[in-house]
């Protein structure tokens, strides 16, 4: 949180601690209106008052004033926000590998699986597009608002097959993105990168352009045979994680459907907030005022004895 | 009936727990109290002739004991009597003491424990200056001032204590137990001010008159609470001392000397 003008903050603080101080003076003063009582031990353990409510009710004079102070001095606070002009690229990889099982049901119906959740917590208005990758890459659905269409969509991703071309999906992702905006590329992948672009410049690239990349590497620890060789699908996970820091984004890795699935989601929602700076100082004062009324509305109801 | 005449019509009665009611202790004095017809052994000193003349028959009259009766009361003069409603308990109490050492004789001896010690200084005769002795003297004990009076009355006393109780723990019980066998005890206990009703709702602030403050919110709830808990606190205190066989009274805040009337089961 920042704020515009420390002085009448400065000010409200003084103003704060004044009243503090008349407020504990009318209390004492009001002390002298109140019962005399025997015996305070008995009493207490006789009638069991509710002492949390005049402490509550003190509470909400502090806060309300406090809030009424940081609103005088022109609060900005720093909020993760929805940004509902995003754009987010998929791209999902189809080499070869990613019909290995050891993710049920093979690791490209998972992915599929996972891309079908993160555009479903996607915000509407985030526009969502998808890249398949294996020897080359491209565009399976290009960026679209409609979230249903992304989804169709996804059915006509390739079925798994060749080499692994990251690079060349990061960069075609850098190129079909829009200039400006908040800008996400989602990578899932299960390999390393043998053919193409050289993916870490291209996720420098992205970087530049405050484009995170997030990377999400797919398959088991042990790994698993890639159906009809003798190959071991492998995860070079430093490079994915390299690529993720190189552009600002983050590298999570998954072992199974639903933890893929899980990690998809928690991306659709949070790939498309963006941190915003917000003017809340009608809010802070607003607040104040209402907490004041109230309180003082629940102090009269709460009043003293006849 | 005085307070004086319900003190020697009650001496010399069992002190055993669960006695009977108390008897009259009849015997050589001055005190008129019936005719009845002559027994074989009563002193032929004591028949009335002009009622024998009347009746026919042989009268006896039947006499009190002269007895010097020893008045001793301890007054709880700590801040907790000074609340009220209207007046502070205190005054009510006072009111009762005055009446209880109103009630001696020029040949009784009256004793006001005062403090924590008995001393000869506060040996005084006459009522007068009995309740008028100083009681502001230190911090008032009750659990101190009950021991002191076992020490230092002598057996036979009548003891009169008004207090509010509040430093009457569980360990005093004995102490109690002992002064209703060795004296002829009576205990005032001062009835909370807000014994009907407690006037308050809401945020409240309360002062001890002992110290310390309360703050918190007063409801249905809480006052329902509060009668309770007084009243059961009423009733144990009446039970705990009629147990160590005393006499017991309610001191009300409106009139201490109706409130020891009461407690001899008289009128004011």
């Amino acid at each position: 949180m920042t704020i515009d003008h420390p002085l009448r903050l400065g000010l409200g603080v003084v103003a704060l601690i004044v009243f503090g101080v008349v407020y504990a003076l009318l209390q004492r003063r009001a002390t002298s209106h109140d019962l005399a009582y025997s015996n305070i031990a008995f009493f207490e353990h006789a009638a069991k008052p509710r002492t949390w409510i005049p402490r509550a009710l003190q509470a909400l004079w502090l806060v309300a004033f406090a809030a009424l102070v940081l609103g005088v001095g022109g609060p900005h606070l720093r909020l993760m926000l929805p940004a509902h002009d995003g754009s987010v690229f998929i791209c999902i990889d189809t080499s070869g590998s990613m019909a290995a099982t050891d993710v049920f049901p093979t690791r490209a119906e998972a992915s599929k699986a996972a891309a079908r959740a993160f555009v479903s917590e996607s915000p509407s208005g985030t526009k969502i597009g998808i890249i398949s990758f294996a020897g080359a890459a491209g565009v399976v659905v290009p960026l679209s608002a409609d979230h249903q269409a992304v989804l169709s969509g996804l059915d006509e991703i390739p079925p798994p097959n060749g080499a692994t071309a990251i690079g060349d999906a990061l960069a075609l992702a850098a190129r079909m993105l829009p200039r400006n905006g908040h800008r996400v590329v989602v990578l899932i992948t299960d390999g390393v990168n043998n053919t193409g672009a050289d993916p870490m410049q291209a996720a420098q690239r992205l970087g530049t352009q405050h484009i995170p990349v997030y990377t999400v590497g797919i398959g088991t620890e042990n790994g698993g045979l890639i159906p009809g060789t003798n190959e071991e699908a492998t995860i070079d996970e430093d490079a994915l994680r390299d690529y993720a820091q190189a552009s600002g984004g983050a590298y999570a890795r998954v072992e199974n459907a639903t933890e893929l699935r899980d990690a998809l989601s928690t991306l659709g929602r949070t790939t498309s907030l963006q941190p915003k700076r917000i003017d809340a100082s009608l809010q802070f004062a607003i607040a104040g005022a209402v907490g004041m009324v109230l309180a003082f509305l629940a102090g009269l109801g709460l009043g003293r004895y006849p | 009936m005085t307070i004086r005449d319900a003190l020697l019509r009650a001496r010399r009665r069992p002190r055993h727990f669960g006695a009977g009611s108390p008897t009259v202790y009849r015997g050589d004095g001055y005190e008129f109290v019936e005719l009845r017809a002559y027994v074989p052994g009563d002193d032929v000193r004591r028949i009335d002739w002009a009622s024998t003349a009347r009746s026919g028959e042989l009268q006896t009259r039947v006499v009190l004991e002269d007895v010097t009766l020893t008045l001793a009361a301890i007054l709880d003069v700590s801040p907790s009597m000074g609340v009220g409603r209207k007046r502070p308990l205190l005054a009510a109490a006072r009111e009762a003491l005055t009446d209880w050492f109103g009630a001696a004789t020029a040949e009784d001896r009256c004793i006001r424990i005062a403090g924590g010690s008995i001393t000869p200084a506060a040996l005084q005769r006459g009522s007068r200056r009995a309740v008028a002795l100083r009681d502001d003297a230190g911090a008032f004990d009750l659990t101190k001032t009950l021991r002191t009076a076992y020490a230092a009355l002598p057996r036979g006393t009548a003891l009169l204590a008004i207090s509010d109780w509040y430093d009457l723990d569980a360990s005093v019980d004995r102490e109690l137990a002992g002064l209703g066998a060795r004296f002829d005890c009576t205990a005032l206990i001062a009835r909370d001010p807000w014994y009907e009703q407690l006037p308050l709702a809401g945020i409240v602030r309360l002062r001890g008159a002992e110290g310390g403050t309360l703050r918190g919110y007063i409801g249905a709830r809480e006052r329902a609470a509060y009668l309770a808990a007084v009243r059961a606190r009423e009733a144990s205190l009446l039970r705990r001392f009629e147990a160590a066989n005393w006499r017991t009274g309610l001191l009300r805040e409106a009139d201490g000397a109706a409130s020891l009337a009461a407690a001899f089961g008289l009128r004011s």
